[in-house]
């Protein structure tokens, strides 16, 4: 018995040291591996991994990806324990300053700034800057200033795209007189519940207030709580509040999740005939609309309001960012910066790329093809506000305040209470 | 005892029995209710309730199993017959790495647990009730404190990333607990016991083994199954120590990856997180009547 408990101990001992020593073994005798940590998992990760294949048969050089849903969390761990990863793809900008604030980021360097300064458009460049500096690439990117339909049924019903806001209205309300719903809106998201909204409010704003005084109210130069932000609040609200507009009402606004509520519209018959949502929305359609995306689904941009801006987009992204400088962590960034690593994933769907050179061929389908073309030739393209705010208004009070307006708290007295709970 | 004493205790039992019915329904209600989505079709989950099946309508699949448990590439045919080829969540790699990370993280706190509770309760040496406050007050220190410091010092010997890495942080975390437990079982042991013993000349060593683990069993199991299911429901320490890339992830990160970047696939996780529950009801049930045993066998001294 005795024995036995001490040959189990040194059993315990000896066998995870050579684990361990053989881990580290194997370790040099590969090739040179570069670590990716991001926020984006199951499906992204496998097309990130499909996408960098042709640069990994290249060069040689290992990339290994590593998502987790609670990213933000564990990358704050790893980089203050000492353990970055050599490259990490921050969905926040706000993310991307803090450690570039402490010094722990790998600014650009000259290759790679030509690069970027020649696939991107500069508003790319200017968001992954801090300070001046620019730290982060853009790979894979989102848009979300469109509005989706169900084709078949309004080539049924004769509904032709609005290209105006008022021409918009004016079909919401020939829908209505003919007995059909026309928005469906769900914010419900678990505890980020209201996000949802917080892009309607963005997206109005960028149209009536125009990109500098939006870029003011995300640098808090104008209160949360300026005339333009109730502005944008009221163009919204005569939509959201209105039970004619919106399937459900606003009690379904709050109660159905965002990925369940486009799926309303592919029913027979539609219980709801628009949805304003980002390209990643058709992933949440039913399998079989997914299968003829191009024969079911039809988009528009959310149609302009006040000419002089045009039609903005709203959107974000991952940016990618170095921790550890080596010349094949280099060699990997250079290669995000190019067209190249995103043609394959482009080529598989559901994703959009921003690099001006790209083919907008290599998409699937016309849906997305479009959607590209918006997001290259868009005179504004802004990053999504509430990711750009402070943690507590961005991802807290904004959300909640969204929920509470929808809820029927007084609109002064919500963006007010915004407005306080910004951080000095 | 009368027979109006016994008919009071019959309506005693009779209530608390209701009780406990009505308990144990509220409870598993919401359990059943996840093991039918788990077997219903993606659209049907999404559009109705799971308890709309009690009226007959809405068909049942094992697609949600078969992605789950499947490879990379799953195949499946849908109602209309058509084959959907998805890529799977492969868990069956993480149901390994998961078992690696999780068994010695039982094993070696148990061991050192068992070795210092006996101490502790039985071996005089200065200081010992100082030393023993001490391990219990780090009771109620939080383990996410320790993340980072333990991170840093992690990276300089090189364990980041290797299963010693995690079994060592698991077993730190686990030990207050442990040696409590154990401590309160061992202690109430009898003397005689060990005068005995020691009278034949036994050692400390010769007791532990012969006299100390054999007679904790009770105790040792309820707290296997405590260190189990907290190591193996643990999220955190495994990701922050052993990371996610996908040799390594265990289960509870595979599960957390599997409703999708938005949530869209939590039609999946129903039947992920059976499958990741199988294990720990399995432990409990073969180890429940020590479980109750020892939860007495600690609580109780005297």
């Amino acid at each position: 018995m005795k024995k036995a408990v001490v040959v189990l101990l040194i059993a315990l001992v000896v066998l995870p040291s050579a684990f361990a020593a053989g881990q580290a073994d194997t370790k040099q005798a590969e090739k040179k591996v570069v670590q990716v940590f991001g926020a984006f998992v199951d499906e992204e990760l496998r097309r990130f991994e499909e996408a960098i294949v042709p640069f990994e048969e290249r060069t040689g050089i290992d990339v290994v990806y590593e998502g987790s849903k609670d990213f933000e969390t564990l990358i704050s761990v790893r980089v203050e324990g000492g353990n970055p990863p050599d490259i990490a793809a921050l969905p926040q900008p706000g993310l991307m300053y803090n450690f570039a604030s402490q010094g722990y980021l790998v600014p650009m360097w000259d290759s790679l700034l030509e690069a970027v300064d020649a696939n991107y458009a500069p508003v790319w460049k200017d968001l992954g800057s801090y300070d001046g500096v620019p730290y982060g690439v853009f790979h894979r990117v989102n848009a979300k200033s469109f509005v989706w339909y169900p084709k078949k049924a309004w080539a049924r019903e004769g509904y032709e795209v609005p290209t105006t806001w008022d021409e918009m209205i004016a079909l919401m309300d020939k829908m209505v007189a003919n007995g059909h719903t026309p928005w469906s809106i769900g914010i419900e998201a678990g505890g980020a519940t209201g996000w949802v909204g917080t892009d309607w409010v963005e997206d109005v704003m960028l149209r009536t207030a125009g990109p500098e005084v939006y870029d003011k109210w995300v640098n808090h130069e104008i209160p949360f709580n300026a005339p333009e932000v109730k502005e944008a609040f009221d163009i919204i609200g005569k939509i959201w509040l209105n039970p004619k507009y919106v399937y459900g009402g606003t009690n379904t606004i709050l109660t159905q999740s965002y990925t369940d509520s486009p799926r309303t519209m592919f029913e027979n018959p539609p219980r709801s005939w628009m949805h304003r949502q980002g390209n990643f929305v058709t992933s949440f359609l039913q399998d079989d609309i997914q299968a003829n995306l191009e024969e079911e689904v039809g988009v528009f941009p959310l149609p302009s309001i006040n000419e002089e801006f045009g039609i903005p987009i709203l959107g974000g992204g991952d940016q990618f960012v170095v921790f550890n400088d080596r010349p094949e962590v280099r060699e990997f960034m250079e290669f995000l910066a190019t067209w190249e690593s995103g043609e394959i994933w482009a080529k598989r769907g559901g994703a959009l790329f921003p690099y001006l050179n790209q083919d907008l061929n290599a998409y699937p389908n016309e849906i997305e093809r479009s959607l590209a073309e918006a997001l290259v030739n868009a005179k504004v393209f802004r990053f999504d506000a509430s990711d750009l705010m402070p943690g507590q208004v961005g991802a807290g009070s904004f959300w909640t305040g969204i929920v509470d307006w929808v809820n029927g708290k007084n609109l002064d007295t919500m963006l007010s209470d915004v407005q306080k709970s910004w951080p000095k | 005892m009368t027979s109006l004493a016994r008919k009071r205790q019959n309506r005693w039992n009779v209530v608390v029995n209701i009780v406990l019915i009505v308990l144990v329904i509220v409870w598993s209600i919401p359990i059943i209710g996840l093991l039918i989505s788990s077997v219903r079709p993606q659209d049907d989950v999404l559009n109705t309730g799971w308890w709309t099946v009690f009226k007959g309508d809405g068909d049942f699949t094992l697609n949600n199993y078969r992605r789950v448990l499947g490879g990379r590439q799953a195949t499946f045919t849908d109602a209309e017959g058509n084959v959907l080829r998805a890529s799977g969540d492969n868990l069956s790699q993480a149901f390994i790495n998961s078992f690696t990370v999780t068994v010695p993280s039982v094993i070696i706190p148990i061991l050192i647990a068992a070795a210092a509770a006996f101490g502790f309760a039985w071996m005089v040496f200065p200081g010992r009730k100082l030393f023993f406050t001490i391990v219990v007050a780090l009771l109620v220190v939080p383990l996410q404190i320790a993340l980072i410091p333990i991170l840093r010092d992690y990276m300089k010997i090189g364990l980041t990333g290797s299963y010693l890495g995690i079994w060592l942080a698991h077993t730190g975390f686990g030990l207050p607990l442990g040696i409590y437990l154990l401590y309160n079982y061992i202690s109430t042991i009898p003397r005689d016991v060990f005068e005995s013993a020691f009278l034949d000349g036994a050692r400390p060593m010769v007791i532990f083994v012969r006299l100390v683990l054999p007679l904790s069993v009770p105790a040792i199991a309820s707290l296997g199954i405590f260190q189990f299911l907290w190591v193996w429901n643990d999220l955190l320490v495994a990701l922050v120590f052993l990371g996610g890339t996908s040799d390594v992830a265990v289960l509870t990160q595979r599960l957390a990856n599997m409703v999708g970047s938005r949530g869209q696939d939590w039609h999946l996780l129903t039947a992920g997180a059976f499958v990741v529950m199988i294990v720990p009801i399995l432990v409990f049930f073969f180890l429940q009547r020590y479980f109750v045993q020892g939860l007495m066998a600690g609580s109780v001294k005297g």
